[in-house]
């Protein structure tokens, strides 16, 4: 199994479409997110560029752009399981090993480890552009421009006299914010993988796949959760957000209704799982012709 | 000694299609056995049922008597080269194979030495969706190669390489067969399929004919050439006088075209009779009946389409 497992790997890191991956999650976080902190609207209360710069509620919502890896995510695992009928390599991986169902396992393994590492990379870029939004805050308020140092009572001789300290608390702040959405991100991201692993071993061709597991959750997700929020919390992208959101039930401002955030995990687990069980007893046990 | 054995094996496809009909046969080891049908007689489906790829629908094909499935590390068991198999464009020919080393637990100095032998050691870094058909296919040989297996299994292999790759092929398969024969070894089982039947009357020992996707004839070539009609052809400035001598020893013989053409002869014996008789030759072709004539007898004219070759095959089936 551990051979399986360090093969799986390996063919990840043997074409470039896992990191082709890896950059969309680095350039959509880096572009969207400053562009967000400047930007009127925003999931959490609907007003990124509107509420004090250098807020809680500011980093909020610009690390809120951050869960998008989870789409990539869904690629990633679509790509690791279809990729194989794609390029017809699923005849030498069962050649060498036969048992398809110990295959799956392994591919549903390494699909949540690549999910993970989206996610980290997600946050990582998420906590540079943290750092840069910091730094820029603290310039403008230095520099007289500062909306949001204004808002927040702060005058400009204050600002100067007292830059470290503000540097410092704008610092704490955006942290405490990343560390709160962090571990969900990175957890559901992973996740999502395996939930586009299950989706790819069921449908078995990569653009169906693709196109109904990124459909689904940016378009169907969207309207069934606009009209019945009920059944909306339940489905993949919101169970999602329901682990983001685990500290930070202050910012939905009541508008999503989402489940706890370990419902939002077990949900996950059971979508991937399922499909993928569902995949291996049906698709995967169809003769390779 | 490595044995396969096919019992009662039937394979129904989804649709309906009997593709294999209750087929028995043995492959043995120490030299190469063809697998021979037209289109459509389940040569395939019987490759892939041997490999665990397709599921039988009753019957079974077993390696050692177990079920490849069974096999604990198949890799080190049986090599597989087949058609439909595929590689992803972007990755290199060495990580191709390096994936398959991986978990069959191969050190990848293996990958090398399999990438030196099919001819590849300088391509190992390049991407194989720059590969020419031959490329690949030597590829999938190599891949097949990493564990030394002493089954090997080959669909089609020659498609796609050049002259020279096929004679290169025909060797290394003769010569892999028998490798350790002769030192105390059984030998390889190595099956070969193919639809070039004049080049695997060259390549192989032992032939299993399928037709219908049933067993139409299994055992040695030599043995099942022999009942064939065989004829020599001599060109000669002295014709009539060597069917008159060739009637004189109770050989029948004809001159047609200039050529004398004695049906049912050996060679030896139209070559006694012309040195008996201090006859000058000029060309003399002793033939057995191809393996073409002999495969159409045993499949019953299968695979002639009308409109496409069928005069050209009609051609073989009237061997001078």
């Amino acid at each position: 199994m551990i051979r399986l497992v360090e093969s799986e790997v390996r063919k990840l890191w043997t074409v470039w479409s896992t990191y082709v991956l890896f950059g969309i999650v680095v350039v959509i976080d880096l572009l969207f997110g400053f562009g967000l902190s400047f930007a009127r609207g925003g999931r959490h209360g609907g007003t990124a560029g509107l509420v004090p710069h250098g807020s809680a509620l500011w980093f909020a919502n610009v690390f809120a752009v951050l869960d998008n890896a989870r789409l990539l995510a869904l690629v990633l695992g679509v790509l690791i399981i279809t990729g194989e009928y794609r390029h017809k390599t699923v005849t030498p991986t069962f050649l060498a090993e036969p048992r398809r169902g110990r295959v799956v396992t392994a591919k549903l393994g390494v699909g949540f480890g690549g999910g993970l590492a989206l996610g980290v990379v997600t946050m990582v870029t998420g906590l540079v552009l943290g750092f840069v939004l910091v730094a820029l805050k603290v310039h403008s308020c230095l520099t007289g421009f500062s909306r949001g140092g204004v808002q927040q009572g702060m005058s400009q001789a204050l600002c100067r006299a007292q830059h470290g300290v503000y540097f410092v608390a704008t610092t704490h702040t955006m942290w405490h914010q990343w560390t709160l959405i962090a571990p969900g991100v990175i957890l559901g991201t992973g996740l999502f993988a395996i939930y586009g692993l299950g989706l790819g071993a069921l449908l078995k061709n990569q653009v169906v796949a693709i196109v109904v597991g990124l459909g689904f959750t940016l378009v169907v997700e969207t309207i069934v959760t606009a009209i019945w929020p009920t059944i909306g919390e339940y489905l993949p992208g919101q169970a999602a957000t329901a682990l983001e959101d685990a500290h930070r039930t202050g910012f939905n401002g009541g508008t999503v209704q989402l489940l706890p955030w370990w419902g939002g995990a077990v949900m996950l687990v059971v979508y991937g799982v399922v499909l993928a069980f569902l995949g291996t007893s049906t698709t995967l046990r169809s003769d390779i012709t | 000694m490595p044995t396969i054995q096919a019992r009662g094996l039937t394979k129904r496809f989804g649709g309906g299609v009997l593709a294999v009909d209750h087929l028995d046969f043995d492959a043995l080891p120490g030299g190469v056995t063809g697998f021979l049908g037209p289109n459509g007689a389940g040569k395939t489906t019987t490759l892939r049922m041997l490999l665990g790829l397709v599921t039988p629908t009753s019957g079974s094909v077993l390696i050692d008597g177990s079920d490849y499935r069974h096999l604990p590390r198949p890799t080190m068991r049986v090599g597989a080269v087949l058609e439909a198999s595929g590689f992803h464009p972007a990755r290199t020919a060495r990580n191709h194979l390096k994936l398959i080393a991986t978990v069959a637990g191969i050190p990848f100095t293996r990958v090398d030495e399999c990438l030196e032998l099919v001819g590849l050691a300088d391509a190992g870094g390049r991407r194989v969706g720059g590969f020419s058909m031959g490329m690949r296919q030597r590829l999938e040989l190599a891949r097949a190669l990493l564990g030394r297996p002493d089954i090997l299994v080959l669909d089609e292999p020659a498609n796609g390489l050049d002259p020279q790759g096929i004679a290169w092929l025909r060797d290394f398969l003769k010569w892999y067969a028998s490798e350790d024969v002769g030192q105390g070894g059984d030998g390889r089982i190595v099956i070969v399929s193919s639809h070039l039947l004049s080049e695997a009357q060259l390549t192989v020992d032992d032939v299993i004919v399928l037709a219908g996707g049933r067993l139409a004839a299994q055992g040695k070539l030599e043995d099942l050439l022999a009942g064939t009609k065989r004829s020599v052809r001599v060109k000669t400035p002295d014709a009539d006088r060597l069917v008159e001598a060739l009637h004189g020893a109770h050989i029948p013989a004809v001159l047609r075209d200039g050529v004398v053409v004695s049906e049912g002869a050996t060679a030896e014996a139209v070559g006694r009779i012309m040195v008996e008789n201090r006859i000058e030759v000029h060309e003399m072709v002793a033939s057995t009946e191809s393996l073409e004539a002999l495969f159409f007898e045993l499949t019953g004219g299968e695979g002639m389409h009308p409109g496409h070759g069928a005069g050209l095959m009609g051609d073989y089936r009237q061997a001078p």
